[in-house]
């Protein structure tokens, strides 16, 4: 019974903070939800026993990307007068909601789906070890290409960020 | 182990549609790049459980390195929302619509 508890409290978690992104009118507001549905996305790899994703989760996502975006729209400080005119916002709800309604009958369909049950989990799984095992012998080629991706994510952030002349590249 | 596989999908997909109706109705670039990232978590909920349904590490991987690019993607897209405010002092997706009439000189 507790795990059930702990599930309906995540999804409600889940659900609340998603909401609160797409419907929040200040950035900030939906940083915080954002927060939420982050948070609640690692107790949900805790409950599917993967314990190394959860800890990646909380370091990766919850330390550094929340507190990044966080950090960007605090320091922006949108006014109220600055925010985008969405004048035919609840019109652009109902078009996206319809575009994405058959996604609600697959919802439907997978919850009236007979419910099978997920295999015992063996020792280990998840941990460390299964991970990095896993990813050291048979995903050594992504993991590298990963590292190329951040290095040039890293570079390009910092030469976007830079101030205007640094965009002649002719001098 | 009580839980069914199915509630966790399920809530995956609502998660991925709620992003996708953020991305398609908001006109703010923040909400649109959060949106964007509850895309991607809902697509790693989805690795994770298949990970765990047929017992195998590959989905946990691959999940752990989507979040890397999940990382890599917020810096890239935080350091252009930075640089179009300081340029155009507006958060309006349509303000950035810029290319379109670009002079290439």
């Amino acid at each position: 019974m507790p795990e059930k508890i702990v599930l309906t409290l995540l999804a409600s978690f889940l659900m609340v903070g998603a909401l609160t992104v797409v419907v929040a009118r200040r950035p900030a507001t939906g940083a915080i939800g954002f927060l939420a549905v982050l948070l609640a996305v690692a107790g949900l790899f805790a409950l599917l026993a993967q314990s190394f994703l959860f800890l990646a989760q909380i370091l990766v996502s919850v330390g550094a990307v929340v507190v990044l975006t966080l950090i960007v729209v605090l320091t922006i400080n949108l006014k109220e007068e600055q925010f985008p005119k969405e004048r035919f916002k609840p019109l652009w709800f109902v078009t996206a909601s319809i575009v994405t309604a058959p996604f609600g009958w697959l919802l439907y369909e997978t919850l009236v789906s007979v419910a099978n049950r997920f295999p015992e989990a063996k020792e280990g799984f998840g941990t460390i070890e299964a991970v990095g095992k896993t990813l050291f012998s048979d995903w050594v080629l992504p993991f590298e290409i990963l590292s190329l991706l951040l290095l040039a994510a890293m570079v390009g952030a910092i030469i976007i960020g830079k101030k205007e002349q640094a965009y002649d590249l002719r001098t | 182990m009580i839980f069914a596989p199915e509630t966790f999908f399920a809530l995956a997909t609502s998660l991925f549609c709620i992003g996708f109706v953020g991305v398609a109705s908001r006109r703010n670039v923040f909400v649109i790049y959060m949106s964007i990232e509850l895309m991607l978590n809902a697509v790693n909920l989805v690795l994770a459980t298949f990970s765990r349904l047929r017992p195998d590490m590959g989905g946990s991987v691959i999940a752990l390195l989507m979040i890397g690019v999940i990382a890599a993607e917020a810096a890239l897209f935080l350091a252009m929302i930075v640089q179009l405010y300081r340029k155009k002092r507006s958060v309006d997706s349509d303000a950035f619509a810029d290319l379109a009439h670009r002079r290439w000189s």
